[in-house]
């Protein structure tokens, strides 16, 4: 195979003839464009897998947008990391893809220097207290969108009371329009709040590792890992509350017998109700269920994923599976307690290690604002991607119940296929015939017919394998947080550029990745590509999977290994397998076009090594 | 009998330095520690002082030396040398050893045999300088038999008297005639394989890892540089092995009962890239450098063996402990110039990442 020196240009990609018309979904300043070219050549692009794996509808791609504003300002214009800008976003045949821009002039450096100086330790100083803030002013955002009202129809005329004794002055056609500004604008604030320590804690974690590194050449980044990471985080409390639950079934027989049965979750719950005990596990359960219950079933980035709260049937078959396991005599929780002693065990020995009183204390040093800063960076995970999308995915779905109820659209979840500029547009339309009386028609056809056409192209997509960046690749990438947040390395780069930099390799036998946590295990693949395929997994198999998130964490007590296409050394994958105890490779890029369902493989989680022994 | 001159290993510790060489002082240290060394005794330098003038090697040597002119600076003369050498070494290993010494040694290695339950026991002699000379005098291995180790602790002492000693002594200015050392006489472990351990990254200076070397037989195939070994990093704190790299290890040193001899046997095809410790082995080992290292509070370099008939873990012996040369001298410095932590997120917040491609 040639071995490419670059990537295509934007420009030179050939996408798939059905993809024709996919840039209209997208507003223009998400496109690659002539106008903006000379400044787009210079930069290399890399298909975002983290955030975007999958073609992204154009109502989800609100997430994106409002990300790349809200992490590139907090380096750029609020903590102003001297030599970092930001992270650019384009979007090309439905995938997205993002460059670290280039660094400032020397004398912009400068001056952020200076504004660097004088916020970040303030910062550092009073972050407990920040952190307080910081979740109050959440909370209350996210309680505020629960309680947004959508309208569920028109009113015929305006009732009474909102004429009499005063006017309201207004009517739903404009209640509907101003509540959907308003959720944008949520969503919009969540995401600038979701960056606020984040930066910092990235960069925490990053001068903690420079530290270990001089003090320590030959550390590994799990170990790193393992002495940052924190035990008690909100990540993992879903899993911690169905634990409780299960040992509350537990209790009484009868419960327990009723959650273990191979019925639906419906019928679970009817015949929950029928009895005095099962009742009261059951409003334990709606008790927990928010916040804790409110976790995407996949990454929280797409609106198909679905949530633990309308899935309810992963939440029962894991407590199903807990209950069989308490039956059986064994163990379902994590030790927090030893996890922490482990972590404290690792950080007291390489401690021990250092040569000279003066080095102890910068490491002591070092160390305290990384444990300070660092579980934002696990916490914040929780509260915007999995609660606060939640509670998003729930009310969008309420517009669009409306617009199917009113023939604008066919289906609830068509209004996914158009972008948050365009809704608005709908909804206006909807508005408009209201006010203007009776058999006045919408432009209902006309959307439905884009909708078709759209989630056509949505469809090609998927089917279309992106080329993994665009450009030229950079000798020198200054921004702090490429490698760490997306694991882009020389190495996979150069990986990538091995197969002619315009396709995807597939027929290989050994692929790398993250040694994300040590160990070496062989044994049957499971490639689980969506989270409904979580039941089919058979005690004792190796995990192969995209990515995994917190929903996944119960998955992790029955597997041998674990492997992910996504994610480096604190994915979400790395963090629980070192807990367990599990090998684990992460970020391969490749695992699950690679891997089927019953090779034989070996996970070497020391060396980041994934070798299929026997294929299937 | 005057002062002594012969003591078990566990009657001897560092501060015997310079009464037994430092080889024999180290292996003391470590039996006392309670580590596992092989059984066995050291002849101090004083065995060689009483050996030397109580009887008439010293005279013999002397006499010897008078018609002895050569210029040890001078490359031509290292023939001379030689053939100097090559005399003076038959003069001392033709001289009996007082009675009373031998009787002693003999009754020393006896108590060897019981220990090893065997008749008798295969021991090394080896040299022990006070001050290291690594390499300069001679070590014998797989001596068997009382009589035999008599005559193999005289060719310990002679090879004070080998090429490279004599001219090393010449360029110092110091007597030819003359330099005592300690020997070491233990049991030889049967050995399926050895090899030598770092507890510092010898790549890096990583004080957080152990590094291992090691091969098929006994260590002086590693040692020598004979064969390539496996290499295995052990991290200190985790007890992970994060590096092996199994060696094509071509031949084994191993001793030949037919020609009484120490030779290089070809290994079998499928037995040269076969990791040549077992992963527990591995551990063990680590554990125990981590603990010399503790004990002697500085970076260790330490040679081990591991027996082919006894079970795990009695089958790992230390033979050798000694300072790390190149990591362990260097002055400790602080690697992080005395910054805050705040100061280090400074340094990391306004340098690039650089990402060579």
């Amino acid at each position: 195979m040639a071995e490419a020196k670059k990537f295509p240009f934007a420009d030179e990609v050939v996408l798939p003839p059905e993809l024709e018309g996919w840039e209209e979904m997208y507003a223009p300043q998400r496109l690659f464009s002539k106008d903006r070219e000379d400044w787009e050549k210079r930069h290399f692009w890399y298909q975002d897998k983290i955030h975007a794996p999958e073609p992204l509808y154009p109502l989800d791609d609100i997430f994106q947008s409002s990300w790349q504003i809200a992490l590139s300002q907090f380096t750029t214009r609020v903590f102003c990391i001297p030599p970092a800008q930001g992270v650019a976003q384009r979007i090309l045949g439905c995938y997205m893809y993002i460059t670290a821009v280039e660094p400032p002039p020397p004398e912009i450096m400068g001056e952020k220097a200076e504004r660097f100086g004088k916020r970040v330790p303030y910062v550092f100083q009073n972050y407990n207290k920040l952190w307080d803030k910081w979740y109050e002013k959440f909370d209350a955002l996210g309680k505020e969108m629960k309680a947004l009202k959508v309208i569920k129809e028109f009113d015929k005329y305006v009732p009474e009371e909102e004429v009499i004794p005063y006017p309201k002055g207004y009517t739903q056609a404009y209640e509907l329009i101003e509540s959907f500004n308003n959720i944008v604008n949520m969503i919009t604030k969540a995401w600038q709040w979701h960056f606020e320590y984040l930066n910092l804690a990235y960069l925490g974690y990053l001068m903690f590792t420079d530290t270990a590194k001089k003090l320590f050449p030959g550390i590994k980044e799990s170990t790193i890992g393992k002495m940052v990471a924190g035990a008690e985080v909100s990540m993992f409390r879903p899993e911690e509350e169905l634990c409780k639950l299960s040992r509350l079934a537990m209790e009484k027989p009868a419960v327990a017998a009723i959650l273990k049965k191979d019925i639906s979750v419906e019928e679970k719950i009817k015949e929950l109700k029928e009895t005095d005990g099962g009742k009261a596990w059951f409003e334990e359960f709606e008790r927990v269920k928010d916040p804790w219950f409110f976790v995407s079933c996949g990454s929280g980035w797409y609106h198909y994923e679905g949530s633990w709260i309308n899935k309810l049937d992963v939440p029962f078959s894991y407590v199903k599976s807990y209950i069989e396991r308490l039956e059986k005599g064994e163990k379902i929780e994590r030790s927090f307690a030893e996890i922490s002693e482990e972590r404290d065990r690792l950080v007291n020995e390489y401690r021990k290690l250092i040569g000279t009183e003066d080095d102890r204390k910068s490491f002591d040093d070092a160390y305290n604002i990384v444990r300070t800063i660092y579980k934002y960076a696990e916490d914040h995970l929780f509260w915007v991607e999995h609660w606060f999308h939640t509670i998003w995915f729930e009310k969008i779905r309420e517009f669009g119940e409306l617009l199917v109820k009113y023939n604008v659209l066919q289906n609830t979840d068509d209004i996914y296929v158009f972008n948050r500029f365009e809704v608005p547009m709908l909804l206006e339309d909807l508005a408009t015939s209201w006010a203007l009386g009776e058999g006045v028609p919408t432009r209902g056809k006309y959307w439905q017919e884009k909708a078709a056409k759209r989630k056509k192209i949505l469809e090609a997509a998927k089917k279309w394998l992106p080329v993994p960046a665009l450009g030229i690749p950079p000798e020198e990438v200054a921004e702090p947080f490429t490698v760490m947040l997306w694991g882009i390395t020389s190495e996979k780069v150069g990986e990538w550029l091995k197969g002619g930099g315009g396709e995807v390799v597939t027929d290989v036998n050994e692929i790398k990745g993250f040694a994300s946590s040590a160990g070496v295990a062989e044994g049957r693949a499971r490639v689980l590509k969506l989270m409904e395929d979580v039941v089919k997994l058979e005690p004792g198999e190796i995990m192969v999977a995209p990515c995994t998130n917190p929903s996944w964490a119960p998955v992790f007590t029955k597997i041998k290994a674990a492997v992910t296409d996504i994610g480096g050394l604190t994915s979400h994958a790395a963090i629980v397998s070192r807990e367990y105890g599990l090998p684990a490779v992460t970020g391969t890029g490749i695992a699950t076009a690679v891997i089927k369902t019953g090779d034989i493989i070996r996970v070497d989680g020391s060396t980041g090594t994934v070798t299929i022994v026997k294929k299937a | 009998m005057g002062e002594k001159w012969i003591y078990w290993f566990n009657e001897i510790g560092q501060e015997y330095n310079n009464i037994v060489g430092k080889k024999c002082a180290n292996l003391g240290e470590l039996t006392k520690a309670g580590f596992q060394v092989p059984p066995g005794f050291a002849l101090g330098v004083d065995a060689y002082k009483r050996f030397m003038t109580q009887t008439e090697a010293t005279e013999m040597l002397l006499k010897f030396l008078k018609d002895f002119h050569a210029d040890p600076h001078n490359v031509a003369d290292t023939l001379k040398f030689e053939e100097a050498s090559e005399k003076m070494r038959a003069i001392v290993e033709s001289i009996k050893m007082p009675t009373d010494m031998e009787k002693t040694i003999k009754e020393y290695y006896g108590e060897l045999c019981r220990i090893a339950c065997c008749e008798n026991v295969y021991v090394a002699t080896r040299s022990a300088g006070p001050v290291s000379h690594p390499g300069q005098y001679e070590t014998y291995l797989n001596v068997c038999g009382a009589d035999d180790v008599v005559f193999n602790v005289i060719r310990v002492w002679s090879s004070t008297f080998n090429t490279r000693s004599i001219i090393a002594r010449a360029r110092l200015d110091l007597p030819l005639h003359f330099d005592p050392i300690g020997v070491a006489v233990l049991t030889m472990v049967d050995a399926k394989a050895a090899g030598v351990m770092f507890t510092v990254n010898p790549v890096n200076g990583d004080v957080a890892k152990v590094a291992i070397e090691g091969s098929f037989g006994y260590g002086e195939a590693v040692v020598s540089g004979n064969v390539t070994p496996d290499r295995y990093l052990v991290d200190k704190v985790t007890m992970e092995i994060e590096e092996r790299v199994i060696s094509d290890k071509g031949a084994e040193f191993v001793y030949n009962p037919d020609t009484k001899e120490m030779e290089y046997k070809e290994l079998p095809p499928d037995k040269r890239k076969v990791q040549c410790l077992e992963d527990r082995e591995i551990l063990e080992l680590t554990r125990l450098a981590k603990e010399v290292e503790k004990h002697f509070q500085c970076p260790q370099d330490i040679e081990w063996s591991i027996s082919r008939s006894l079970p795990f873990p009695k089958n790992i012996f230390l033979v050798q402990a000694r300072p790390e040369s190149v990591w362990g001298k260097k002055k400790k410095e602080s690697v992080l110039g005395k910054k805050s932590g705040m100061e280090l997120l400074f340094e990391r917040a306004f340098t690039p990442v650089k990402v060579k491609i």
